[in-house]
């Protein structure tokens, strides 16, 4: 490509060469044409014009000569008349003719004028011709007073004049006179007229001052540049009476002289003419001629040009738009890639150009990385040497090398992986690097990630490998232990101590398997991303309520301190998924419990954290334990799904491995974060922080205002007396404190005496000297029972429920104290103004008393137990074995004959949601009110929501615990008969 | 000046008795007749012949006063200031003469019976400006016109011009040839610009008056300006040369004996005294026609400056004294005085001189065309140098040719103005 344009090229500058070459060839031919025209045409206007001149200087002659004839034959005729009358005559004549002089000439060579005066004439010469051969004569002279004149003379028949014999007669001119008659006014005046004899001396010039010529021929032969032949030539002609003409150089000045003989004697007539005088006319036409056509070559000349220039021009524009697009294209490109394209020069490295991206991919201004290519090697991380100078050099043209490069971004401190490759190249016979930095980040993270993927995989595999091993095991324990238990069951049926021993340790056993596969399910239902979150409001007090009920048996069991604080003074009503909380909190506790010895410590801390945005509160929650703690590399792993520490204690307790993996899970999935600070032997502290949005204002405030003025508060600890006073200051409510029992007494008699009693008194349950239900029974002794009393506790009151309440005591509640726990247990005893003795479980216990519960279950087995459970708790039961025949068996039953549905969910021509809606859908009286609720394998929350969506009350898990069927049952039916 | 310093070189001292002390005379017993004089001049060989024979011939004695060249003009005004007015004085006829108050202290010889024996030239020399003849010129002298060379002229087929114009040709047919029309080197030269002024007061003596009672200046004279515009002329076509003001007075032996230049303005005995022999050319290459630089037509020559002898008409020796000049003019002395001298003739019975063959030849012209050194000698305030620099400003560009005429003038007036002439 590069030697075909070359070759073009050199084509086209020969081209041009020749096409030059011959126009100048052209030109000097048609110059040198037109000048020898021009030239023939200028000496042939000469020799005209000089041929008129001489023929007229001729006739001048002639003339002259005429007139002497005509006066000698004058004087001849008139020879007796005086000379008076003769001189009268010649000088009418003269003054006529304009001669200067009139000679009567004689023999002897004298002369004399009309008035007598003798001159002397040297006639020597042509005196033979007159005298002898009696030829009329032209002859120059110098009168005596140095006057050159030109003599004409002819014989005439001898006579006498004055007394002087004449024999012939003459007439003179002077030089300057003669002169007139040759001069032409042809070429300016600048023409040079001599008459010369042959010999080349000088007659007369008609040149002012040009009497210094002396011989013409001599002249020309030193001041003329003609050679001694043409001279020769020259003089021949002279000498022979040829004319001719002939150019020569004079100085510096170029002369045409043109001789022609004037016909008499040996004069000739010479016409020295400069030549640019002579060809003045003809150079004239020959210039403009020249002009024009310089000017036609120009035009065309400056017409190529300007056509080859606006085309240049619009090739440039051309080129340079696309240039221009190019660039933008360029670009634009270069800005939505991650590439980055630099070129420079071979020589100097100067930079020639850089993609613009290079300030958003690694931070460098443009400007900048163009001034110095070297500032890259600032975001250099692996390659101290950004572009190497001999390693550039080194690569052979038309060759390339690349090298692997890291960089960070100057400004984010981003990392970016490029694969920098430089060409060598020729560009318009310019070498040229141009350096591509392809961008290798997605590759490299990508590679990273799938280098992560594939530690992560085998990490995985490896747990799956120690969970499913530790899972057989652990499956298998319980499994062992309900299949051995059930062997010997059979065997010992008839030993009612064993059976009830042999169950006991079935059921437990069973139970640890059921939790077993509820984890395994619920990580399996979080990994796989199908987990969301049910937000919704929810009361803080309540949830620690719960967790004190749930947990604290637990700890109770292993003798455990469990202890829950609530520090500051966090909104009770907060928005957030309750069930997912209380699952992240009841795993964090059961851990803390299950690996605290017993008689351990395990505290539960609530913080409230300052908040970006009112509208939310972010909280701490803090569980410590002082138990067997784990080691800092389990604490690495502690949140990856099936890892479990392997030690002599831990391999003794029951766990899945998958308690923590959900815990973060579910934490990550609040936005919050978890993090674990341990120790082995000394305890191990999780930690939780998550934001919840904020609800409404409460209307317990209004309540307050309306229903309490005044509330006595006991407690050993001040400080609850504190926060109680602080937790209630937007009730307006006056709350009055002491820290003791006998105080208590003291303060409640005090107002009723004065008539101020307190409208609620709540009691710690556990303090110095009196506690709370012996001090509740003191107040009632002194001020009857018009003031409701609670009793606040951190313990469980089961134990000592019935012995408070024949005390006194109205209501327990849990600590730490809300407020919102508060308006709800205390609101009820201000609806009726009576203390109620009935505990709940005892109504619950009664419900399930004859009640008719309709069962929808496709498995017999399943229903079976149901059945016989049911019958356990006093209650019958009728079933359907798919959700169709659930609805037909309702529709078509009597109002008031089935307390509540039991619908399992995933059965045969029709679940259990379907089944539900179109129950609440029939037109069956109790279709909207009869308890429904499901019971599945199914235990996620999107279930229960599906579950409560569908139309249902409740939702049972699988297998069907018969506690938790009697505390919904209880609830719900309860619910159903309220007026 | 140049012409009478090289006259002066070639005079041989003549063994008189003449006694100089700055201008005491040593007064002998039979002294009859005073003669005063510069010493150079008073010891020219002619002059102590004529004096030797006349005291041999007649037994009066002279008293030579001979004062310092240098002190001449200061001492002998004093004298004069003084009344001691000597019976004979020796002068040449320019503007110094003025002086010595010409028409109260000297005799007019008009009627003197040798007058008719004077050439024209020494005795218009010798006219005042009404005629009146003031002394008998007795001097060597020489004809300044354009010694041409003939040889080289003639090879090249030209002749001496007789005009202007044909002046004007002929250098410029000379120049186109590649000569040297005119050598006139520029340094040392000072008197070829009176040549061509002589003519113009020559001429016409009421201009000489005029200016010089400071009446009109050069600038009212036209033939002054066309002068001064024919020399630029000249200079600008190259007639003197491309050179010529790098070149000097000794220049001229060489340009005009190798050929290289054709003319130049000189006169005849310089071809005597400074002209090198060995060259191409030799004396005899060489003829006289008339200087032309366009103030007159038909050229000019310049007689030389003539030393002449003037009479005490207050003398008691009035008669004694005009017999001595009577003396001097006759042929038989005068010829016996200028046995052998380079001369022209002052006396038309001169036949004992040396008169060069270039002069001989041009006789006739000189005749017609010859005027008395008139510029340099009568111009009160002339001064050859001064001319030369007003020239010399033009020929280097530094003014033009009005500003050189005005300087001319300037520097006259000035030099008129210390000399304290009237006028001024």
């Amino acid at each position: 490509m590069f030697m075909k344009k070359w070759l073009g090229k050199l084509v086209l500058s020969i081209l041009m060469c020749i096409i030059g070459v011959a126009a100048i060839l052209i030109g000097i031919f048609y110059f040198d044409f037109i000048s020898q025209s021009i030239y023939e045409d200028s000496t042939d206007h000469l020799e005209e014009i000089y041929g008129q001149v001489n023929r007229s200087f001729g006739a001048f002659v002639e003339r002259n000569w005429g007139l002497l004839d005509s006066w000698g034959n004058y004087l001849t005729v008139t020879k007796n008349i005086k000379s008076s009358e003769v001189s009268e005559y010649i000088a009418k004549e003269q003054e006529y003719w304009g001669f200067s002089e009139f000679y009567f000439l004689s023999d002897d060579k004298s002369l004399t004028t009309p008035d007598g005066t003798g001159e002397n004439i040297d006639l020597e010469e042509v005196w033979n011709s007159l005298s002898q051969k009696k030829e009329p004569i032209m002859v120059g002279g110098t009168l005596s007073a140095g006057q050159e004149v030109t003599v004409f003379a002819i014989p005439v028949q001898p006579g006498e004049y004055k007394g002087f014999g004449y024999d012939a007669i003459a007439i003179s001119y002077t030089n300057a006179d003669m002169a007139d008659s040759l001069n032409v006014d042809a070429f300016s005046g600048q023409a040079k007229c001599c008459v010369i004899h042959n010999d080349g001396s000088v007659l007369l010039s008609t040149q002012t001052g040009g009497s210094v010529f002396d011989n013409y021929l001599v002249y020309l032969k030193a001041a003329s540049d003609l050679n001694e032949d043409r001279l020769a030539q020259i003089q021949n002609d002279w000498q022979s009476g040829t004319s001719g003409l002939l150019q020569c150089d004079i100085g510096d000045v170029s002369y045409c002289i043109l001789y022609q003989p004037v016909g008499y004697q040996d004069y000739i007539l010479l016409s020295v003419v400069p030549q640019s005088v002579v060809s003045a006319g003809f150079l004239s036409v020959q210039k403009i001629t020249m002009t024009v056509l310089i000017v036609i070559f120009l035009l065309i000349g400056a017409a190529v040009i300007a056509l080859l220039y606006a085309r240049s021009r619009k090739q440039s524009r051309k080129n340079k738009t696309e240039l221009q697009y190019r660039e933008l294209m360029f670009d634009v490109l270069s800005n939505n890639v991650d590439d980055i394209f630099i070129m420079l020069d071979h020589e100097n490295q100067r930079v020639d150009y850089i993609s613009p991206n290079i300030e958003r991919l690694l931070g460098i201004p443009v400007q900048e990385a163009l001034n110095n290519i070297r500032v890259m090697e600032k975001c250099a991380i692996n390659y101290d040497v950004v572009i190497p100078k001999e390693e550039l050099k080194a690569i052979p043209l038309n060759g390339n090398k690349y090298w692997e490069c890291e960089y960070m971004h100057q400004n984010t401190g981003e990392r970016r992986w490029y694969r920098m490759t430089v060409y060598h190249m020729n560009i318009q016979d310019v070498t040229k690097f141009i350096i591509v930095l392809s961008d290798r980040t997605q590759e490299q993270q990508m590679n990273q990630q799938l280098q992560e993927a594939l530690t992560a995989a085998r990490s995985a595999n490896e747990a799956k490998s120690n969970f499913l091993s530790n899972m057989s095991h652990d499956i298998r324990t319980p499994m062992n232990a309900i299949v051995g238990f059930s062997v010997l069951l059979e065997k010992d049926a008839d030993k009612a101590d064993k059976v009830r021993e042999y169950t006991r340790k079935i059921t437990a056993s069973s139970h640890h398997l059921l939790s077993l596969i509820n984890d395994v399910l619920d990580m399996s239902k979080i990994e796989s991303g199908k987990t969301s979150l049910n937000v919704d409001r929810f009361s803080l007090p309540e949830l620690l309520e719960e967790l004190n009920i749930i947990l604290m048996p637990q700890a109770k069991a292993k003798h455990q301190c469990l202890k829950f604080y609530v520090q500051g003074t966090p909104p009770e009503q907060m928005i957030g998924d309750k069930l997912r909380l209380n699952q992240i909190l009841i795993n964090l506790v059961s851990n803390a419990i299950k690996y605290t010895p017993d008689g351990g410590k395990i505290d539960f801390l609530v913080y409230e954290l300052p908040s970006s945005a009112h509208q939310y509160i972010k909280l701490r929650f803090v569980v410590r334990d002082n138990g067997i703690g784990m080691s800092e590399e389990f604490q690495k792993h502690i949140f990856a799904p099936f890892s479990r520490e392997i030690s002599s204690v831990t391999n003794k307790i029951q766990g899945t491995g998958l308690g923590m993996a959900i815990t973060k899970n579910l934490v990550d999935l609040m936005g919050g974060v978890i993090w674990v600070e341990s120790q082995p032997q000394k305890g191990t502290t999780f930690t939780v922080e998550l934001s919840f949005a904020l609800p409404e204002q409460e209307e317990s405030e209004q309540w307050f205002s309306e229903k309490i003025t005044r509330m006595l508060v006991a407690d050993d600890e001040e400080e609850i007396c504190l926060d109680i006073k602080e937790l209630m200051r937007d009730t307006n409510v006056d709350i009055s404190y002491v820290t003791d029992g006998s105080a208590a007494v003291e303060a409640a008699v005090q107002a009723h005496r004065r008539g101020e009693d307190f409208n609620v008194i709540l009691l710690d349950w556990k303090m110095p000297g009196l506690n709370g239900i012996e001090t509740a029974r003191m107040i009632r002794e002194q001020i009857g029972t018009g003031v409701p009393i609670m009793v606040l506790t951190s313990y469980d009151w089961s134990d000592i429920e019935t012995e408070a309440r024949q005390a006194g005591i109205n209501a327990f509640m849990p600590k730490p104290f809300f407020v919102s726990t508060f308006w709800q247990t205390i609101k009820p005893l201000f609806s009726d103004h009576t203390v109620h003795n009935d505990g709940g479980k005892e109504a619950v216990d009664s419900v399930m008393k004859g009640r008719m519960f309709l069962v929808a279950e496709d498995n017999e087995l399943n229903a079976e137990i149901l059945t016989e459970m049911l019958g356990m708790e006093g209650a019958s039961c009728e079933l359907a074995v798919n959700g169709q025949e659930a609805v037909d068996m309702f529709t078509k039953s009597q109002p008031g004959h089935y307390d509540m549905i039991l619908m399992d969910v995933q059965m045969p021509v029709m679940n259990g949601y379907e089944a539900t809606r179109q129950i609440r859908a029939s037109g069956h009286p109790e279709a909207k009110t009869i308890p429904i609720a499901a019971m599945t394998a199914n235990t996620f929350a999107e279930d229960v929501r599906n579950a409560l969506d569908s139309g249902m009350d409740g939702h049972l898990a699988k297998p069907i615990d018969m506690n938790a069927v009697r505390d919904l049952a209880g609830r719900l039916i309860i619910k159903k008969n309220k007026p | 000046m140049k012409k009478r310093y090289f006259s002066v070189l070639l005079t041989l001292a003549a063994a008189i008795s003449i006694t100089t002390c700055n201008g005491t005379s040593e007064m002998s017993d039979k002294t009859s007749l005073t003669i005063m004089g510069r010493k150079s001049d008073m010891q020219k060989s002619y002059m102590t012949s004529i004096f030797d024979q006349y005291q041999k011939s007649t037994g009066t004695m002279l008293d030579i006063i001979a004062i310092e060249d240098a002190d001449f003009e200061t001492e002998a005004t004093e004298k004069f200031a003084h009344g001691d007015v000597p019976d004979v004085f020796m002068h040449f006829h320019n503007a110094d003469l003025e002086r010595f108050d010409v028409s109260d202290n000297f005799y007019y010889l008009n009627n003197e019976s040798w007058v008719s024996d004077l050439t024209d030239r020494s005795r218009d020399y010798c006219l005042d400006s009404k005629g009146n003849l003031l002394g008998l010129p007795f001097w060597e002298s020489s004809v300044s016109g354009c010694y041409y060379n003939k040889t080289l002229l003639n090879s090249l087929g030209l002749k001496p011009a007789t005009t202007q114009a044909e002046f004007d040709f002929l250098c410029q047919a000379l120049a186109e040839i590649g000569y040297t029309p005119i050598c006139w080197p520029e340094d040392g030269c000072t008197w070829m610009f009176q040549l061509g002024l002589d003519p113009v007061f020559a001429d016409d003596p009421s201009l000489l008056d005029k200016l010089n009672k400071n009446e009109i200046t050069y600038s009212d004279i036209p033939e002054v300006t066309n002068m001064v515009k024919w020399i630029k002329n000249a200079a600008d076509k190259g007639w003197f040369g491309s050179d010529y003001l790098k070149k000097d007075w000794s220049d001229i032996s060489t340009d005009m004996g190798s050929g290289d230049a054709v003319m130049t303005f000189i006169w005849d005995t310089w071809f005597y005294t400074d002209f090198e022999q060995g060259n191409k050319y030799s004396v005899d290459d060489f003829a006289l026609m008339p200087i032309f630089m366009n103030t007159v037509d038909g050229g000019t020559y310049e007689g030389g400056n003539l030393n002449m002898m003037m009479v005490n008409k207050n003398s008691d020796r009035l008669k004694t004294a005009l017999e001595f000049l009577s003396f001097c003019a006759t042929d038989k002395n005068y010829n016996i005085a200028f046995d052998g001298i380079s001369t022209v003739n002052c006396f038309k019975g001169q036949t004992t001189n040396i008169q060069s063959q270039m002069v001989t030849d041009a006789g006739a012209s000189i005749a017609e065309n010859e005027r008395a050194s008139t510029a340099a000698s009568r111009i009160i305030g002339y001064s050859a140098d001064d001319v030369a620099a007003a020239f010399g400003s033009m020929f280097n560009k530094d003014t033009d040719v009005s500003g050189c005429v005005k300087l001319m003038d300037d520097y006259r007036i000035k030099k008129a103005k210390t000399q304290g002439a009237d006028g001024f």
